[in-house]
């Protein structure tokens, strides 16, 4: 898996920028400091997928797809963060 | 100084794309804005006819607020097109503006949802004179060096004030 081209970066930048801006939510950075981390975000993606994909349990590993595993680290990284909505009940 | 026209969200004409969306900001008061985006042009204009008496250097006065920034600067753009009586310009088909004038404020406030006041002085007015119908845009820039604050740019209202 290659680096994301600089249009998918950029439209990463215009969505996170359009979030933060419904949300209301204080951003004390400016377009180009964002922009770099969405270059360093996706860098560091690719640098350590092979990484991540070494730390899952070998069954799951090889049977999970691309997507699922992806999935998987966007609901841990976002519980972590405290950006789900649901409770852990649920 | 004098105002001349007080030109406001609701009564904003939008192009048929990346016109600035008229958003309430505040959601309880209704207090509406137009929200220029920070990486897509958007542009909007009004309608008015210049008033008799207008005269000397012309000043154009936004205040806006930002969405989430809390650092950085912006930058806009005015732009007007006057017409007299009987000019040679087809309004179905056609634009006559000016050069567009800039202006930037290099420090938005900081904190999100204060509002600032960034004046500009229009230099092109494409030679308005009184009972001109003219029409004046507005644009955020944010490809201009100077816009470097993140996330949309509130507009509640721009001011046009004359050297009266």
């Amino acid at each position: 898996m290659a680096v994301l081209s600089a249009a998918s970066r950029a439209g990463i930048w215009r969505k996170v920028q359009r979030y933060w801006s419904d949300q209301r939510e204080a951003c004390n950075f400016t377009k180009a400091q964002l922009s770099a981390a969405v270059d360093a975000t996706d860098d560091w993606i690719e640098a350590n997928q092979t990484s991540f994909n070494q730390a899952l349990p070998a069954q799951f590993r090889n049977n999970a797809t691309l997507q699922q595993k992806t999935i998987l680290f966007l609901y841990v990284a976002a519980r972590r963060a405290g950006l789900l909505d649901w409770a852990d009940g649920d | 100084m004098a105002t001349r026209f007080l030109l406001t969200p609701a009564s904003a004409e939008m192009p048929s794309s990346n016109f600035p969306a008229l958003v309430p900001v505040n959601t309880t008061e209704r207090r509406m804005a137009l929200a220029f985006d920070a990486s897509t042009q958007e542009t909007c204009a009004w309608t008015v006819v210049v008033p008799q008496g207008t005269t000397g250097t012309i000043t154009a006065v936004i205040s806006y607020a930002m969405a989430s920034a809390t650092t950085g600067g912006v930058a806009f753009e005015i732009g007007v097109e006057a017409l007299t009586s009987g000019d040679a310009v087809d309004l179905d088909a056609s634009t006559s503006y000016d050069t567009t004038n800039t202006g930037t404020d290099a420090a938005v406030p900081g904190t999100a949802g204060y509002m600032e006041q960034l004046s500009i002085t229009l230099s092109n007015v494409d030679g308005w004179a009184a009972a001109d119908l003219a029409r004046v845009y507005l644009r955020r820039a944010p490809a201009n060096a100077a816009d470097t604050a993140t996330g949309d740019a509130y507009v509640f209202a721009l001011e046009i004030r004359d050297g009266a």
